[in-house]
């Protein structure tokens, strides 16, 4: 058992941690959080302008085969995750890198590869998902909005909803039903597409900071070349299912709170209350370490996810895990450090603003985490019912 | 990267596990809990044939040779299946001689201890029960070539069957508690030494040693004198780190346990692993286990390696003291009423976590070390 780098993925790392450190201090001030991404508009054009620094260096591709613009490894993969987190840098579309073309690697066309893959490894092209509806959240099967056969199109009708950044993405992939009459999960097609086809319009949905990361999108009678079918028609949910499982151990959140834990220590040794540094104060002591050793936990499990995938086998229970943990884990750093500050936890960015703001952002936030990309409930469902083999009742 | 074990690991954990199904079953433990031994000196020989004294004992010694990841894995077996005894006590005591001890007293007392015939354990808290140095009040007085060690230890495991005790002294007062520290391997059959045995929750014979007026030879004196403290922390850092590892086996044999019977377990006429709050506990359980997994081999991996990892070690200890207690509680609340029965075997384990809790640093005083280690003033 063996925890130690190669002196090649070694190398790797050092650079991507030295191009994310540079890229670091360009960030704009706004971006105090993830989402500002996709509600912010010099935030979006900043992930714009990593994604093309990271696409010309191939680290978009890691891991991929060379055809496609592949470089290096999975682990290249964990390895520059650690860096983005760290450094706090967007520039990695999660949706086209990390879900879509993983999928598209194992169940599209050779044709469909050719067309999509580059983009998405040079960084020219951003994706949304479009799998949630209103009716439809973690029961996704139940889903209604049509996709109806029409020639060499599909016509689609509907509505989905939650949708990350699809206001400012290019391209968008999505699940639709397609044969109304036949049994649920074999009625659904997975189709890739572009976002500014007419017919589709996309509505950002307020979040309760004020930002809109998340957007409802309409379909009326949007057309859709049926070439752009990944996998078999009616057998969509089998593309979803393999999408899911490319699940990401959190290396990026964990790495991000880790920097972010730091900056929480700066603030206790620098911050007076009572006579005294925060840091003295013994519970303030005690909480915080809990914290780093639940953070040092969650970066093991990470690994141990790493090392499954970069033999390419399955990590399904250990990811439901993963997820359950660190996206908790979030929540009660937000809680901690908000409660740390005292009043000024309350604080949004400003010159009174501890952190720039970045706290009371997170408690604003870090929910997002536990109910996106398969609710903390449904993992463990996943994991007591796939992983431990308890009854499922009907 | 390669987290998956050796084929010599996986060899070593499956004979591991073989040998205590066959050889130390609940009955066993159960007994030797109500025994005052509190150990089998017939198993002790059969572990000792095995090599799991002298697993990380150098070859030259009668050793295996082993490295500490090695003993990690066994230690993951014996904490799975219970093994009552003086294993970890003798194994993390002997650190301290391997490290710090002269050839003299390596050559004396590592095959010995290698072959079973040697029981060691360190006497560390005093009446305070505070990890730290300050704690150290008992005194070690030089009289010619001698010293005389004269106060109370407390929490000593398996000091009553030990063949030696290395005692945590102080030898000189110091402004900065940490100085004037010194360790002497004392023969427990030194006069002036009264043990006695502790009435704890996991009945694991930790025990009250008053030294009177207790001889203790120069030759006797572990490292250099006046400056021990270090070798406690090395022991305390070890032994934390062994004792995640027996947890995490224990931790998995809980589950193992919860997840079985709530699928015998039936009322309103289905399993009751079918509802979902205790499904939902159970996906807790198994979460909160493999993430300790994960550290405790990580830092398991570092120690071996000879890496500095004394805030590893100690993030480990104090987290993984939660989710051991936390886990077996559900364990037995899972269960049921039954699961309070001490012919049920859940309980053992529950009651094991207490004591694996306490044992070579409890979470407040990992979390301290923690907090200092991430830069907190």
């Amino acid at each position: 058992m063996d925890f130690e780098l190669t002196e090649e993925q070694k190398a790797h790392r050092k650079e991507f941690f030295e191009v994310c450190n540079e890229l670091e201090e360009k960030r704009p001030p706004s971006f105090i959080g993830f989402e500002a991404t996709y509600s912010i508009d010099e935030c979006w054009e900043f992930h714009l302008y990593c994604a093309r620094e990271f696409g010309k260096r191939g680290w978009l591709a890691l891991g991929w085969p060379p055809e496609y613009g592949g470089t290096g490894t999975i682990m290249d993969q964990v390895l520059f995750a650690e860096a983005r987190g760290y450094h706090r840098i967007s520039g990695y579309d999660i949706f086209g890198v990390q879900m879509l073309a993983p999928t598209l690697l194992q169940a599209a066309s050779d044709e469909m590869k050719k067309e999509f893959l580059p983009p998405i490894a040079r960084g020219e092209v951003m994706w949304c998902e479009l799998w949630s509806e209103p009716n439809s959240g973690s029961d996704l099967a139940t889903l209604t909005t049509t996709a109806i056969k029409k020639g060499d199109e599909y016509v689609i009708n509907g509505q989905k909803i939650w949708n990350t950044g699809a206001h400012r993405a290019d391209w968008g992939f999505g699940v639709f039903r397609t044969d109304p009459a036949a049994r649920k999960h074999h009625n659904l097609t997975f189709l890739l597409l572009d976002m500014k086809t007419p017919g589709i319009t996309v509505r950002p949905i307020p979040y309760m900071d004020g930002g809109s990361p998340f957007c409802e999108v309409y379909f009326d009678d949007a057309h859709v070349p049926a070439k752009n079918i990944v996998g078999q028609e009616n057998e969509g949910w089998a593309a979803v299912n393999l999408l899911a499982g490319f699940e990401r151990s959190g290396m990026v959140e964990i790495m991000s709170m880790l920097h972010e834990l730091e900056e929480l220590v700066k603030y206790c040794n620098e911050t007076e209350r009572n006579g005294q540094p925060l840091a003295r104060d013994p519970i303030i002591r005690n909480r915080m370490a809990q914290l780093a050793c639940e953070l040092e936990a969650a970066r093991s499990i990470a690994y141990r996810i790493a090392d499954l995938q970069n033999r390419n086998e399955m990590a399904l229970m250990d990811s439901s895990a993963a997820k359950i943990f660190y996206s908790e884990l979030g929540e009660r750093f937000a809680f901690l450090a908000t409660d740390i500050a005292g009043p000024y936890g309350q604080v949004k960015a400003s010159r009174w603003a501890p952190a720039h703001g970045a706290w009371e952002q997170a408690f604003q936030e870090c929910f997002v985490t536990t109910i996106s990309m398969g609710t903390n409930e449904i993992q463990r469902n996943i994991i007591a019912w796939y992983g431990l083999g308890l009854p499922r009742m009907k | 990267m390669d987290l998956r074990l050796t084929e010599a690991q996986e060899i070593l954990k499956k004979m591991a596990r073989d040998f205590l199904a066959t050889e130390c079953p609940k009955t066993l433990v159960r007994e030797l809990e109500n025994s005052e031994k509190g150990y089998s000196p017939e198993l002790w020989g059969k572990m000792a044939e095995l090599g799991w004294m002298g697993l990380v004992i150098p070859e030259k010694y009668e050793g295996m040779g082993y490295t500490f990841q090695d003993l990690a894995i066994l230690l993951e077996e014996t904490g799975r299946n219970i093994l009552p005894g003086p294993l970890i006590p003798t194994v993390i005591s002997t650190f301290s001689i391997i490290e710090t001890g002269n050839e003299e007293q390596k050559k004396e007392l590592l095959p010995k201890i290698a072959r079973g015939e040697v029981i060691i354990t360190t006497a560390l808290l005093e009446s305070e029960g505070t990890f730290n140095a300050s704690g150290i009040a008992i005194k070690a007085t030089s009289k010619g070539d001698d010293f005389t060690i004269n106060g109370t230890k407390l929490f000593v495991e398996m000091a009553h069957v030990a063949n030696y005790i290395i005692c945590v002294t102080r030898t000189k007062d110091s402004t900065s508690p940490e100085k004037g520290i010194t360790l002497f391997l004392v023969d427990s059959k030194t006069p002036g030494i009264h043990c006695e045995i502790i009435p704890t929750i996991a009945a694991d014979k930790l025990c009250e040693v008053r030294f009177e007026n207790v001889t203790v030879p120069k030759k006797n004196m572990l490292g250099i004198r006046d400056k021990g403290w270090p070798i406690v922390e090395m022991m305390l850092r070890k032994g934390a780190i062994a004792k995640c590892a027996e947890s995490v086996g224990a931790m998995q044999t809980c589950i193992e346990m919860t997840v079985a019977y709530s699928k015998e377990r039936v009322q309103y006429d289905r399993p009751i692993g079918a509802f979902q709050a205790l499904q939902h506990i159970m996906a807790d359980m198994w979460t909160s286990m493999q993430t300790s997994r994960y550290l405790v081999y990580k830092v398991a991996w570092m120690e071996s390696e000879g890496q500095s990892c004394a805030k590893e070690a100690s993030l480990a200890k104090a987290y993984v003291n939660e989710v051991y207690k936390n886990i077996s509680k559900w364990a037995i609340r899972l269960h049921g009423a039954i699961g309070t029965s001490y012919d049920h075997d859940i309980q053992l384990y529950y009651r094991r976590s207490k004591a694996a809790d306490t044992a070579f640093g409890s979470t407040d005083f990992h979390r301290e070390l923690v907090a200092k280690e991430i830069g907190l003033i």
